[in-house]
Formats: structure tokens, sequence, C-alpha cells
């Protein structure tokens, strides 16, 4: 037997306060997972962008558009070593009316280079490529809605109204995880042959790769002075600060996770606190005699806290157990697939478990220490007078 | 009072020399003298106990005595050491090498076996885990229970209970012994077995036992047995038991 046992083993004294009150810190501890887990992923899109990619839209919104040519004229910015147009497209399966995907019309040809993290086999490459209804869908996508490469699908357009035929070419995966695996691309001359006139030949947005990464900014200056003078002007960013203007969109929700994360775990706290201080308050009498057996006051403070961090850490670990099966498993797979667009990867961080099981054993610390304050300040005559 | 200075302790053949001991409490603002000028010499190896009314200040007295309390004035002089000069963690420690406790209700610690629970003292002490166990084994054997070391507070009767606190109470092997009715709580038979056994600790291993009882039959087991009233000491008489 150790010292440092013995505040662990009181834990085991009131199994069944002690067993709630570990289910309630498991609770709020996965609450807690759960919202790092949202702010995570809602802010990796930002933290894993590339930082050599530079964005441009129209000046004024980017559901406007502009003239194809740009892309073009774009290249001959100083910096820029690829570039490549694309348009938001809009379409539903008729099959799965409620299933919410992007569909996007891409510059084919420099689509992969410009987005070097997608990946998809040598043949479905080649194959997308020769074929102008060819398609790549993210693997994601998918598997929810069964598509194997090979597949026709017909989509129905809702910018362009219709019925689209397209090709399953291809399958895609990312090696970062910027890109949301919930998406269609295909070929934009597909739909700009098909389009009516006035609509032709405009695109949503143009995506350049930079030789610099420590440029972007100037390079996205650069490039809306390039169209400075022009009837349609530019904005420019560096794919990060696109993604992180857009956070700042949702800054308050952001905040909001925050605060409710800080008030379950005060409120974990007071429980805590509460359960320590009661098993104290029963124990009155015998730390009287433990203090009047030589224990000094700091080896009673020790009990409380070490129980206080046992039951916390028990919690903790709960938590987190309780957590993995249900993001990895479940609801984790679920976001990924309806909710893409926000959240395209959608699972637990090993920092996210580590702060979790760090604060866990930090809430059992704090909510020890008035408890253990007192404790270590009992009076030993009046404590061996306590009865109970 | 006698013995000669030496390194702050004191050396006499008494264990306990208590002179001019006072312990005052004031509620509100009246003052409650609890101990007047108390003086009382106990020998070394000797079995005392100590009797009076509820409210006499007896457990006051043992409090004082074990270093639990501090004196208002007076000096009070256990083991060798004078009290009245340490601060509470002084105090601990001192508790801790010197006195063991026996109370009425045995609080032991319910997580914890017997051995676990007599073992308790000893984990301020530094030993190696093997020794103290050993001791604590060695304890247990002494008041008759080393086959119930395995065993939880919950498994033990009440005259069990009250022996594993004696054997916690002997197991840093303490000069001297307090006692704070360590019968009230139990039947007849079991009384006369703890009894029986605080003699064989006096008697066989030279042990000073001090003890507070309300019981007769209890105090005729002591070698002295001094009467205390409104914080006074009335009378002390022979007990029983042979003076050694």
């Amino acid at each position: 037997m150790r010292l440092s046992s013995i505040g662990v083993r009181n834990v085991a004294r009131n199994k069944f306060r002690n067993s709630l009150t570990i289910v309630g810190v498991g609770v709020a501890i996965l609450t807690f997972v759960l919202l790092q887990t949202v702010l995570v992923s809602w802010t990796s899109a930002a933290k894993y962008a590339a930082q050599d990619r530079v964005a441009t839209r129209h000046k004024v919104s980017f559901i406007m558009t502009m003239p194809l040519k740009y892309g073009q004229e774009i290249l001959q910015v100083p910096g820029v070593t690829k570039a490549m147009y694309a348009s938001w497209f809009g379409a539903k399966d008729a099959k799965h009316e409620n299933e919410f995907f992007a569909t996007i019309a891409v510059q084919t040809a420099t689509f992969f280079d410009v987005y070097d993290e997608i990946q998809v086999s040598a043949g479905e490459k080649q194959s997308w490529l020769e074929t102008k209804k060819g398609a790549i869908v993210g693997d994601v996508l998918a598997k929810k809605l069964g598509w194997k490469v090979g597949d026709r699908i017909t989509l129905q357009g809702t910018i362009y109204p219709g019925d689209w035929e397209f090709v399953i070419s291809g399958i895609y995966s990312a090696k970062r995880r910027s890109i949301d695996r919930s998406t269609l691309f295909f070929h934009y001359d597909y739909m700009n042959d098909a389009i009516p006139l006035r609509m032709k030949d405009k695109v949503g947005w143009i995506v350049s790769r930079i030789q610099d990464p420590g440029q972007a900014a100037n390079i996205s200056t650069a490039i809306d002075r390039h169209f400075e003078e022009r009837d349609i002007q530019t904005l420019s960013q560096s794919e990060r600060a696109l993604n992180t203007s857009f956070l700042g969109m949702v800054s308050t929700i952001l905040k909001a996770l925050d605060l409710v994360s800080a008030v379950i775990m005060l409120i974990m706290l007071l429980i805590l606190g509460n359960t320590i201080a009661m098993g104290v308050r029963e124990r009155t009498h015998e730390y009287g005699v433990l203090r009047a057996i030589g224990f000094l006051p700091k080896h009673i403070a020790g009990f409380v806290f070490g129980e206080a961090m046992f039951i916390g850490t028990l919690g903790g670990i709960f938590g987190v157990a309780l957590a993995y099966p249900l993001v990895e498993r479940g609801v984790g797979r679920f976001i990924e697939e309806n909710m893409g667009g926000f959240f395209p990867y959608f699972r637990i961080e090993p920092s996210t478990v580590v702060a979790a099981l760090v604060l866990s054993l930090a809430l059992g610390f704090l909510a020890a220490g008035l408890p253990a304050y007192r404790a270590a300040k009992l009076n030993v005559v009046d404590s061996l007078r306590r009865v109970g | 009072m006698s013995g000669e200075k030496e390194n702050g302790q004191k050396k006499s053949g008494h264990i306990i020399e208590l002179r001019k001991v006072s312990k005052t409490y004031y509620r509100a603002k009246e003052k409650l003298e609890v101990l007047s000028d108390l003086d009382l010499d106990i020998e070394e190896g000797s079995f005392e106990a100590l009797m009076g009314p509820s409210g006499s200040g007896k457990s006051t007295l043992l409090n004082i005595i074990a270093g639990l309390d501090s004196a208002s004035s007076g000096q009070v002089n256990v083991a060798g050491s004078e009290l009245s000069q340490m601060n509470d963690n002084r105090r601990a420690r001192w508790r801790a090498g010197n006195i063991g406790f026996i109370f009425q209700t045995y609080n032991m610690m319910p997580v914890l076996t017997a051995l676990e629970n007599v073992e308790l003292p000893l984990l301020l002490t530094g030993l190696p885990s093997s020794e103290r166990k050993k001791r604590a084994e060695t304890a247990l054997r002494v008041v008759g229970l080393e086959g119930r070391s395995s065993h939880y507070p919950r498994q033990l009767s009440g005259g069990q209970e009250q022996r594993v606190t004696i054997a916690r109470a002997i197991v840093a092997d303490p000069k001297l012994i307090v006692a704070d009715e360590p019968t009230g709580d139990l039947d007849r038979h079991s009384a006369d077995e703890i009894l029986a056994l605080l003699e064989k600790l006096n008697k066989e291993f030279n042990k000073s036992i001090l003890m507070v009882t309300h019981d007769p039959a209890a105090a005729e087991r002591a070698k002295r047995v001094h009467h205390l009233d409104k914080g006074r000491l009335l009378e002390t008489h022979e007990g029983s038991a042979p003076r050694a």
C-alpha cells in the first residue's frame, strides 16, 4: 500500500454516488469532444488549405460570373504557374431527392495540376479526360449513393434546368483534409456546350497555383490589378485567406460553441466538487483519526485531490470511450456524407482526446480545491468529536 | 520536576509530566476553564486510568497529553518532549513516533483491509513496503488477529475492529498509548478481551497506557486511577492491578 493509493481507493466507498458522478463527467467530456470535433472540423478547411493556391472571383459577389478568358489572362501574372476555372452547376439526383451534394464544372485539363491532393487512379483519370460526360465523385458520396465506376446517372439541373447525363469515370479520395469528398466534378465544356448562349463562356471562379506561397498576397493584388480597368473586376485571395474569411463569417457560432463547452465544464466542476465535498464531510471523523495518528494536513489534502482527480480521469476515459464509437462509427460518417461542405473530415483528433483527458484531470483538481483545503484545515479535536 | 535537558528533550522516569496545566475556552465572551493548574506525573511503563463525570475535563486532558490539543498555560512534557513549544505540524510528527491512539469508535478505513489499516501509521515512516507489512503482521499477531489480515472492517465484529485499532496503535512502537473509552462501544465480553489485551501490552511489551473511561470495571485493570472533576484532579488511588 502507498500513500498515493489511499485517495484512489476512497473512490470505491460510495460506489453508487461516485458512479453517477463518473457518468456525469463522462457525458460532459463526451459533449466537449463532440463540440471540439465540430470546431476542429470546421476550421480544418482553413488549416489544411493549400498555401500556394489563389482563388479569384467576381469582385461584387461569388454568385456572379466572370469571363472564361480571365483564366488564360491570369496565367500571365508573374508567379502564377497553373490556373483552372470552375463553375457551380447545381443538380440533384432524382433517385435521392433529399441528398444534397456539390456538382462543379471544372477545367479538366488543369484540374489535377491545381488540385494535386485529389487522388484518382491513372486509369480512371484517363477515362475521365477522354469522356465528355464523365464525372469523378468523392468516395464518401459514391459510398452514400451507391455509385460505382461505369455507372450512368442522370441529374436534374437546378441552375441549368433539364436532365443531365453523366458517366462515373472515377472515384476520388483526398490526400489532405481541405477537399470535400462528397463532390461531383465534371467537364466544364460539357456544360458550356449545352447551355444557352447568354450563359456561355462564363465561370464562377478561377483557382491558380503559384510558385511562392509567401507571395500569395502580392500575386492576389497583381491579379486584381490586372482586371482593374475591366467591366468585371476581381477579388483574389489565397485559399487559406478565403477559408479563413469564411470562418470569420461564422466566428460567432464558433465562439458560442466554445462558450457552451466552457459552461458544461463549469457545471461539471460544481457537480464533481459537490460529490467530493460530500465525501469529505462524511469522513470528517476519519480524517480526525488520521491527523491524530500523525498524518499532516498535506496528506489529507492529497487524499482528497487524489480521489477527485481519479474520479475526473475515470469520467474522462468514459467520455472518450463513448465519443469514439459514436463519432468514428456513426455520427462522423453521417456528417461527412450529409454536411461534407462544412465538415469534410468529421473525426476525433488525437489532440482532442489528449485535451479531454487533461481537462478531466484538471476538473478533478479544481473540484477538489476547496474540499481539500477544508479537510486539511480541520481541527483534530473537533473532527474526532464528530460522529458519522 | 526532575530530569535533565538534552537537545530539547528531558529524561526522567516519567512518561508524562504536567505542571500547572490549564485549558481555557471562550464561548462568545464567556470564559470556560476546563482544566485548572493541573499537575500530573505518570511513570514510564505504567497503566493508568482517568475517570470523572462528563464535562470533568478528562478527554481534554487526554488530548493535551496526546498532543492533539495545546494547553492554554503550563508545561506539558510527554515522552521526553515539551509539547507546549510545538506547532501543529511538529506535534503531528511527534504523535506519529510517540503516541498510539485507541478511540471509542474504531474508525478503520473501510476500503483498506485489516492489515492495511494497521500499516497506515507506518506509511509516514519511510520504511520499505516489505518491512511495513512485516511489522503490521506482527502487530496483528500480538492482538490475536493474524488470520484476519485480509478482512475488511465490515467483515469484522466490533471487538475485532477494536483489536485492529489496537494493533494500529502499537505498530509504530510508540512510547505511550492513549485510549479514550476503548470499551465504550463493546459488550462486556469483548470489553474484557480488550482490557486483557491492554494489560498484556503493558506487562509484556512495557507500553505506558493512559486510558479515559467511565467504566469502573475497566478502571480496575489500571495500576492507578486519577479522578477529575471540574478540571481539577480530585484524587489518585491504586487500581486493582499490581504496581510494577
